[in-house]
């Protein structure tokens, strides 16, 4: 039976000429998990804004959304927030109160319930989700994970038929993230709760999910079942960029008929087609410049006298022209790591030198004239001015002179752009001060795919001019694609480090999807190219093809 | 909270609150000498503050303006703990002339209650909050012209610092001398004098530099969400 | 029983404003010793010497307000001597070191206060009172701490794009300004997406339930109305003039037998009843901790 019925819906904001929904139909079925994917900007958010009355953006709809079989035009504001749940892209943003537990009982405070109905649910939400340890707590003193946990059980409380999730994992560590989705994958199952989802992480979602929908532009390009997805798209490049390594792998090799989704059946694939008697790639030789870029030697860091230091002896040299990942849990120390290498904290034990020379001998902040700047994690804490033209001229920004193009963005607000469009204008604003060292904060959160693919190159481009980078990641994918070496961060210092191959064949959790996919079949291919060219190199089983 | 559903009563309920506070200073000069002072105008003061506040929780307030009007006090607050400057009356100003009255009245109230967690609650607290609660309010009414002219912005930044440090001698000499006697209060009012200066001239400041900025944020604000 | 800091918020806020409401009223030198002496004893047997130095700077106001009266009060019977022609009277010192004394207890009683109810304390009981003003009340004290940090973070982000390019004092200003106008525009922006959070949770749709996790019992309710008899009983003695003082043009004391010994004995139980209850507690629970 149906939840949700959309019809021939289309969407104009106000003041805008396009559209940024056009004529798109689908339903959602009682107990489904459907999970919506798409490019920066697609409209996405917007599609999803529209089934709750409440926050539908301003401007020109036509078409039908049903809930139940009733329009939701029609339904109360007061049944559509009860029956309708929604967790926004943001986790910061959408928590409304100061205390965790006011947090929980928002929805039923605003619903007017009973004190003794709010009691009884908020302590079995709290159980649930084993929010009690800090019930009590800020909820500015949580961490990201437990934030979007918090969001998730506050929505919840209402009892909701049906939920709406907005990139819940975008700003979490592969591993968080896995959890909650897992936490999702849980609450379909157990209790039936019928969820649409936006993903960008394919690895964790697809396998789990009953149906797949694609957005292009507004429209509706697909909703099927995954495997049938993949079939039918899976030969566009833009759309296979951002589906499981298994596809991906399956239609490079040039296979025909049903891929492989997710890691299990990609191993169950690669075992049965193709032979592994040549199991591992040469290593790769790392070569590096001769002068250190970026030495940190011994570095002790905490943020409040009687702390806990979040640096402990943490020692890491960066060489000239090197690009180098970071990777690491939620608060082990990369933000603050990359801070103190900018000289924006002073560590109270050990030196930090900034291509050879120690960064106090630095005056007049002549550390950052065209020597060393930070892309922070939070790029909002970047834009001064109303438009990206002025915000271009402020920082001496050649538009002309950047990497990619950002005219049609010149006019906006920088608060009116998609995500990846700010990404990119934050990264404008510090490429012009022409560093020499670049440090970049979680630069690809948010980002499709397709847009990531993108950055990579202006990355690899960078490195040709000599530039040295730093990059914090979560996207285990991109660091493996993009890095000369890679880091694992841990308990505020660096773990290990070597080159990716040897990295991320070594590591179990914090690892690909593919060098997951290959453990035991072949010994080091963490990318893409590498199981392509593994699988060249082996041949098919029985030499069917 | 006591609700009062007719508008033109609370509007007439708002204008004697704000004859109120002189005239018991004026009166009780005359008639309470001494004993009883206090007590007299700490209540005057939490009752203005009250009746300002009555009849807001039965309206509709848009969440969005809600939301707006926490984030200024949040940001008013904030302003107190600026050092030398402190911007608390030049947000509420703001607040009051770009989203109305009432609005301005709540950003002055609440940073004075919600700062004074940090720097101790006490009998002042309910006359810092009508004294920039009022000022705010008035602001606001005056929100037309003020809008134009960054002159008179800063006329009447000026003027409320002025005027707040009026107020507050108020409560310093009754406090201090438990009645309240004019000498005390010209005393007060002239040892008081370096920061009756320095709030004038940072008010003056702040709202020379950000005003517009500022204006420009919140109409940018009000006409893309329709607040 | 339970002590006054475990009570319901709003027995703990009134009797606050029941104990100070008596000596704002009257002066009167013996209330004001009952007075202080119960404040000081609830602040020593809640946090022990944790607060002198608070106190100090207090009764060094106390002195100030003693000594600055008789310059400006010439009123009074008893001279005491000339200054610049001007005569110093005993009475004048008198309503100083009273005036003093009221602000001293005052500053106490708000200081234990300040103690007690923390914010959430404030927002049960305010939530009582307006459900709306309560949750813009509790919205803002959540911003404060958030945009504090995010200002911090702007500035960082600010000097790691090379925001301040001297670090002369004009160029620092100017930065700092910079930084607040990020941070406006940041949390307006915010603030409309935390609107929409409370939309799609249902705020707006009707009438609101404050929930609280404070719970009005018998006790809080025995308490409440035990304080509110000793309030009445001490402001019958005050009202009728049982007890009154008037220090201009000499200084009397009026006390009238049984009716003043009884609001003498009101005001000391009402000013003694959180230290009762503290200290009962605490060797409540050293005997329940022997058990242990
Ligand atoms: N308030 C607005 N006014 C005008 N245009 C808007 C507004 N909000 C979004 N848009 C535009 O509508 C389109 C769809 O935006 P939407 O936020 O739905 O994208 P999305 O698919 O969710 O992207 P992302 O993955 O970055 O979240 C974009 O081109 C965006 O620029
Ligand atoms: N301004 C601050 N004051 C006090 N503690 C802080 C501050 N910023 C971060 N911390 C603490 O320092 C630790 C490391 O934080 P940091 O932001 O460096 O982590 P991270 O590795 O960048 O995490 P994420 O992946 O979530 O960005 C965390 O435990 C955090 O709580
Ligand atoms: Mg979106
Ligand atoms: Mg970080």
């Amino acid at each position: 039976m149906a939840l949700l019925t959309v019809e021939n819906l289309s969407f104009t904001y106000a003041g805008e000429e396009t559209p940024a929904l056009q004529d798109v139909s689908f339903s959602i079925r009682r107990g489904e998990m459907v999970v919506l994917c798409g490019a920066t900007g697609c409209g996405k958010s917007t599609l999803m804004r529209l089934f709750k009355r409440e926050i539908s953006p301003m401007g020109e709809v036509s078409g039908e959304i049903l809930l139940g079989g009733t329009p939701t035009a029609s339904l109360s504001v007061r049944e559509s927030a009860a029956r309708i749940g929604y967790v926004m892209q943001h986790p910061e943003e959408q928590i409304v109160t100061d205390k965790v537990w006011h947090e929980l009982a928002f929805g039923l405070e605003s619903l007017g319930y009973p004190r003794d109905a709010i009691r009884r649910r908020v302590a079995e939400m709290a159980s649930y989700f084993d929010i009690e340890p800090w019930f009590d707590k800020d909820t500015a003193s949580l961490s990201g994970g437990q934030k979007q946990l918090l969001n998730l059980a506050a929505v919840l409380v209402t009892d909701p038929e049906l939920l709406l999730l907005d990139e819940p994992t975008a700003q979490l560590d592969p591993i968080a993230a896995a959890d909650f989705i897992d936490t999702l994958r849980r609450l379909n199952r157990e209790l039936g709760l019928t969820m649409l989802l936006i993903e960008h992480r394919p690895e964790e979602v697809m396998p789990i999910c009953d149906r797949l929908m694609i957005m292009e532009e507004g429209r509706l390009l697909a909703i099927d079942t995954p495997r049938r997805v993949m079939e039918t798209l899976g030969t566009r490049p833009e759309i296979l960029c951002g589906m499981p390594a298994s596809v991906r792998l399956f239609h490079t090799l040039g296979e025909n008929g049903t891929p492989p989704l997710g890691i299990r059946e990609g191993r169950e694939f690669l075992k049965a087609s193709y032979a592994n008697d040549v199991r591992a790639l040469p290593h790769e030789p790392y070569t590096h410049g001769e002068r250190v870029a970026l030495s940190m030697k011994n570095v002790c860091f905490r943020y409040e006298k009687t702390g806990a230091d979040v640096l402990r002896d943490t020692t890491l040299e960066v060489f000239e022209g090197e690009i180098l990942c970071l990777l690491g849990a939620n608060g082990s120390g990369k933000t603050t790591a990359l801070s103190v290498a900018a000289g924006l904290f002073k560590p109270y034990s050990g030196t930090v030198r900034v291509f050879g020379k120690k960064q106090k001998d630095y005056r007049d902040g002549s550390l950052y004239r065209s020597c060393v700047a930070l892309l922070p994690q939070n790029v909002q804490t970047v834009f001064l001015k109303s438009t990206v033209r002025e915000e271009l001229a402020d920082a001496g920004a050649d538009p002309a002179a950047l990497p990619y193009d950002l005219t049609h963005l010149m006019a906006r607000h920088p608060y009116d752009l998609s995500g990846g469009e700010r990404q990119l204008v934050a990264l404008a604003k510090v490429l012009a001060t022409s560093p020499r060292l670049l440090l970049a904060d979680e630069p690809t959160k948010g980002l499709d795919a397709n847009a990531k693919r993108h950055l990579i190159e202006i990355f690899r481009t960078l490195k040709q001019n000599g530039v040295t980078v730093v990059i914090v990641t979560h996207d285990t994918e991109l660091a493996a694609e993009l890095c000369d070496r890679a880091a694992l961060f841990f308990r505020g210092g660096i773990a290990s480090i070597s080159t990716p191959r040897a990295f991320f064949s070594e590591n179990r959790f914090y690892t690909t999807a593919v060098s997951r996919m290959t453990r035991g079949i072949y010994d080091n291919a963490v990318t893409q190219s590498d199981a392509v060219s593994l699988c060249r190199q082996n041949g098919r089983r029985g030499g069917a093809s | 909270m006591i609700v009062i559903q007719n508008a033109r009563l609370r509007s007439f309920l708002r204008i004697l609150t704000l004859l109120l506070i002189p005239s018991v200073a004026v009166l009780g000069y005359f008639l309470l000498r001494g004993t009883g002072y206090v007590v007299t105008s700490v209540t005057v003061a939490s009752l203005s503050v009250v009746l300002f506040l009555c009849g807001f929780d039965r309206r509709k307030t848009g969440s969005r303006r809600l939301v707006l009007v926490s984030v200024m006090i949040a940001l008013s607050v904030l302003g107190r703990f600026f050092p030398l400057l402190k911007p608390v009356t030049a947000v509420a100003v703001i607040t009051g002339v770009y989203l109305g009255m009432e609005a301005g009245f709540l950003t002055g109230a609440f940073s004075a209650l919600i700062s004074n967690f940090y720097y101790g609650q006490g009998p002042w607290t309910p006359f810092q909050m009508f004294a920039w609660g009022i000022l705010a309010f008035l602001a606001g009414a005056l929100a037309r012209p003020l809008q134009k002219s960054r002159t008179l912005l800063c006329l009447y930044g000026a003027l409320s610092g002025i005027l707040y440090s009026l107020i507050m001698d108020i409560w310093s000499a009754v406090f201090a001398s438990g009645g309240f006697s004019l000498p005390i209060y010209l005393a007060k009012v002239v040892t008081a004098l370096p920061h009756t200066v320095l709030y004038a001239v940072s008010n003056v400041i702040f709202l020379f530099l950000m005003a517009k900025p500022f204006g420009e944020k919140l109409t940018r604000i009000k006409r893309k969400y329709g607040v | 029983m339970k002590s006054l800091e475990r009570s319901h918020p709003t027995v703990t806020l009134l009797y606050f404003l029941a104990v100070t409401l008596p000596v704002m009223l009257c002066m009167e030198p013996l209330l004001l010793c009952i007075s202080l002496a119960g404040a000081l004893a609830l602040l020593f047997s809640r946090t022990g010497g944790r607060n002198i130095r608070t106190l100090l700077y207090f009764l060094a106001l106390l002195l100030l307000i003693a000594l600055v009266n008789p310059l400006f009060q010439h009123d009074g019977v008893t001279v005491l001597f000339f200054l610049n022609g001007n005569p110093v009277t005993w009475e004048a010192i008198a309503f100083g070191l009273c005036a003093g004394a009221m602000t001293l207890a005052v500053l106490c009683w708000f200081l234990s206060m300040s103690q007690m109810m923390t914010t959430d304390k404030y927002l049960c009981v305010f939530g009582a009172l307006s459900p709306k003003l309560s949750l813009m009340l509790s919205m803002a004290l959540r911003f404060v701490p958030l945009f504090t940090k995010r200002m911090h973070a702007v500035r960082l982000a600010q000097r790691g794009l090379g925001l301040y390019r001297d670090g002369t004092l004009p160029d620092k200003l100017r930065g700092e300004l910079r930084v607040f106008s990020v941070t406006v525009t940041w949390a307006l922006e915010n603030g409309i997406h935390t609107a929409d959070s409370m939309e799609a949770r249902g705020y707006g749709t009707g009438r609101r339930t404050a929930y609280a996790e404070y719970d009005f019992h018998a006790w809080d309710g025995a308490l409440l109305a035990l304080i509110l008899l000793m309030l009445a009983l001490t402001l019958c003695g005050l009202l009728t003039d049982a007890v009154a003082v008037t220090f201009y043009p000499a200084l009397v004391r009026a006390e009238r037998g049984v009716l003043a010994a009884l609001t003498y004995a009101a005001y000391t139980l009402l000013s003694f009843l959180p230290t009762l209850l503290t200290v009962q507690e605490k060797i409540k629970w050293h005997f329940l901790q022997s058990k242990i």
